[in-house]
């Protein structure tokens, strides 16, 4: 873990309309570590990695990579610097393979009489070493579609869809375990700890505090579109986490 | 490996097959009624010379109908676009001499632009594709009808009969052999092109599709596209088959390929392509109707008989792939439950009132006076 955060956001604030779903939030985020985003229902947290992965334009507010400013027109952008984000509703087409829907959108082809046709055998290979190397995951099978696979299955070829792309540094996850049996968490809790490990920064959402515990580095909590605190997971408790998510107490940054 | 697929139901083992197997066991059961029936005259090689001409037509339009489907879309309108483009090659070739070399591929270019019409509608006007496509039909068909008003344009170059009942010697039809190469090209197209791929991905997440950076609506104006231009196809086929070709041909293309094309195990619910079912789906319909009429079977029931297929079979495909069935309980527990007991007794109603208004409409009859 170094010091220097990978990604700063500063001063974010973002309005829908009349709603105000972020006022003036910071976040930091550094390689190697886990980063857990805590909060109750609406509290901001996916519009807040949203503007992160640059799905939404902050009303207001900078961020920065390395040091240096970015600001980011759509999701493409921000796949292009090294942020990636697998969503709560994990954006899978269920009728595809999972190598399918591993490269989705930037399938690997080869030429054949000058015509690029889909090299469905490579992306299988690519898939299935991705998988194994990068998350220790092995599938029964690759030919079935994805709807035939489990909730945590699903996951990690999702998570292997973004890690695929060599420059990712910052992957968030939003609410992975929410749909989740114990077994199946536990196994992406392990996959994060994976990432950790290969200095990514990993960004958590999630609503379970055991896992939050288990496994992030420090806790970000958000009230209402405000951060209310910073803590070390370390030096921290469940009963001061909670505290500051229903705002029983206040902690500085 | 083995023992763990063994555990599942014989339903979930089968469904990935079931695209196949659906039309296969109707084939074979048309196949084996037919043998027992009818066998001398459904069997003889001209018989099914006539099955595989008819099937032929339908070819390249249940090919585009597969992309069209599988992304969540309908086309209503491809029995008019096969009409007004066969109408306006006629025109071409009958009244300002074109060569028909270049009529053909200029009426497939039509087509593809009615599709482009059809798919920019429902792109950029947000016109909902049933309806969109279904006006499109109306429009498609009025201008056939006002440039050929009531004629029959026949008698065309060789080449275009060729196109629609030529024969190889010693083989197949000319129109068998393009509508197979065009459900070859088809199947390519599906499985391993990024237009095939992102078809899929649409109809399967639309929403996910576009996260990861598709340009939705421009695979779907490719989708009609597509779809117009083998309707065209199908238009010339047509023409060529019959040397003639009018205002009001091709009227039930619409319903025929969809339910070809739904048979074959595509889902109308979107994401769910079998390019091999659509062509299995197009042979099963036209032995069906071949069969209708080696049993002497009116011509109108045919109609009747392909509705029943569409409603069967996406029925059929909807309970096998609802996985949570084991907990309805089936058709007499959905018919003992409260709300079940309602319907029951509203339909009794319905009915009720349908017989008595019959009864006292026979009893206060007087002579019969037939019109005209
Ligand atoms: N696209 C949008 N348009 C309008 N309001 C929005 C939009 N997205 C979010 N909001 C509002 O912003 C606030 C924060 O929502 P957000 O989804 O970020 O909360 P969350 O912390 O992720 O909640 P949950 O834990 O339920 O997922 C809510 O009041 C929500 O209604
Ligand atoms: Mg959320």
């Amino acid at each position: 873990m170094t010091d220097t955060p990978l990604v700063q956001m500063r001063g974010i604030t973002k309005r829908f309309g009349g709603v105000t779903a972020l006022s003036d939030v910071d976040l930091e985020a550094r390689a190697g570590e886990v980063l857990a985003i805590v909060g109750d229902n609406g509290a901001g947290k996916s519009t807040l990695i949203k503007v992160l992965t640059g799905v939404y334009q902050p009303t207001a507010g900078e961020m920065f990579l390395d040091g240096s400013k970015v600001s980011f027109s759509s999701h493409a952008d921000a796949i292009e610097l090294g942020i990636d984000a697998v969503y709560q509703t994990l954006a899978l087409a269920d009728h595809l393979t999972p190598a399918a829907n591993m490269f989705l959108g930037n399938e690997l082809t080869k030429s054949i009489l000058g015509f690029p046709i889909l090299d469905n055998k490579k992306m299988k290979s690519e898939t299935e070493r991705v998988l194994m190397e990068r998350l220790g995951v092995q599938l029964k099978s690759l030919d079935a579609p994805t709807e035939s696979l489990s909730g945590g299955q699903r996951q990690a070829v999702a998570i292997a869809r973004a890690v695929y792309h060599e420059g990712l540094r910052v992957l968030v996850m939003d609410e992975p375990t929410a749909a989740l049996g114990p077994q199946e968490t536990a196994r992406t809790l392990k996959l994060i700890k994976a990432l950790k490990a290969q200095g990514l920064a990993v960004i958590l959402i999630s609503h379970s505090l055991d896992d939050v515990f288990e496994v992030s580095d420090r806790v970000h909590v958000q009230r209402r579109g405000k951060r209310v605190g910073v803590v070390k997971t370390a030096d921290s408790t469940t009963q001061e986490v909670l505290g500051l998510i229903v705002g029983a107490e206040e902690v500085p940054a | 490996m083995n023992t763990q697929v063994n555990q599942k139901p014989l339903t979930e083992r089968l469904e990935p097959y079931i695209a196949i197997i659906g039309p296969m066991v109707m084939i074979l059961a048309i196949l084996v009624f037919m043998g027992l029936v009818e066998p001398v005259r459904y069997f003889r090689t001209t018989n099914i010379n006539l099955i595989l001409l008819d099937a032929a037509l339908y070819m390249p339009m249940a090919m585009a109908m597969t992309f069209v489907i599988t992304q969540r879309g309908i086309d209503l309108s491809i029995g008019s676009i096969a009409a007004l483009s066969g109408i306006m090659m006629a025109f071409l070739i009958k009244q300002y001499g074109f060569s028909v070399y270049i009529a053909v591929p200029i009426a497939i270019m039509l087509g593809a632009v009615m599709g482009l019409i059809n798919g920019l509608i429902i792109t950029r006007f947000k016109v909902p594709d049933l309806i969109g496509t279904l006006a499109m039909d109306l429009v498609y068909r009025g201008f056939a009808l006002v440039l050929a008003k009531g004629l029959v344009l026949a008698r065309f170059p060789d080449f275009l009969t060729d196109i629609g009942r030529g024969q190889i010697p010693g083989f197949v039809p000319i129109p068998v052999l393009i509508g197979i190469a065009t459900m070859i090209g088809g199947y390519v197209l599906l499985t391993r092109s990024y237009f095939g791929r992102y078809t899929i991905a649409i109809g399967s997440n639309p929403e996910a599709a576009e996260l990861t950076g598709i340009s939705v609506n421009r695979h779907k104006v490719f989708a009609y596209v597509l779809m117009g231009a083998a309707a065209a196809l199908a238009g010339v086929m047509l023409t060529g088959k019959l040397n003639a070709i009018q205002a009001t041909s091709a009227p039930y293309f619409n319903l025929h390929v969809i339910a070809a094309v739904v048979v074959g195990g595509t889902s109308l619910f979107g994401g769910r392509a079998s390019m091999i079912g659509s062509f299995a789906g197009v042979l099963l319909l036209s032995m069906m109707i071949n069969a209708l009429v080696t049993l002497r079977i009116e011509f109108f029931w045919q109609s009747v008989a392909s509705g029943a297929v569409i409603v069967s079979s996406v029925a059929l495909y909807t309970w096998m792939q609802k996985k949570d069935r084991d907990g309805a309980g089936g058709i007499m527990a959905a018919l003992s439950s409260p709300d079940g007991q309602k319907m029951v007794r509203f339909s009794a109603l319905l009915i009720g009132l349908l017989i008595v208004l019959l009864a006292i409409g026979g009893l206060t009859a007087g002579d019969a006076k037939p019109s005209g």
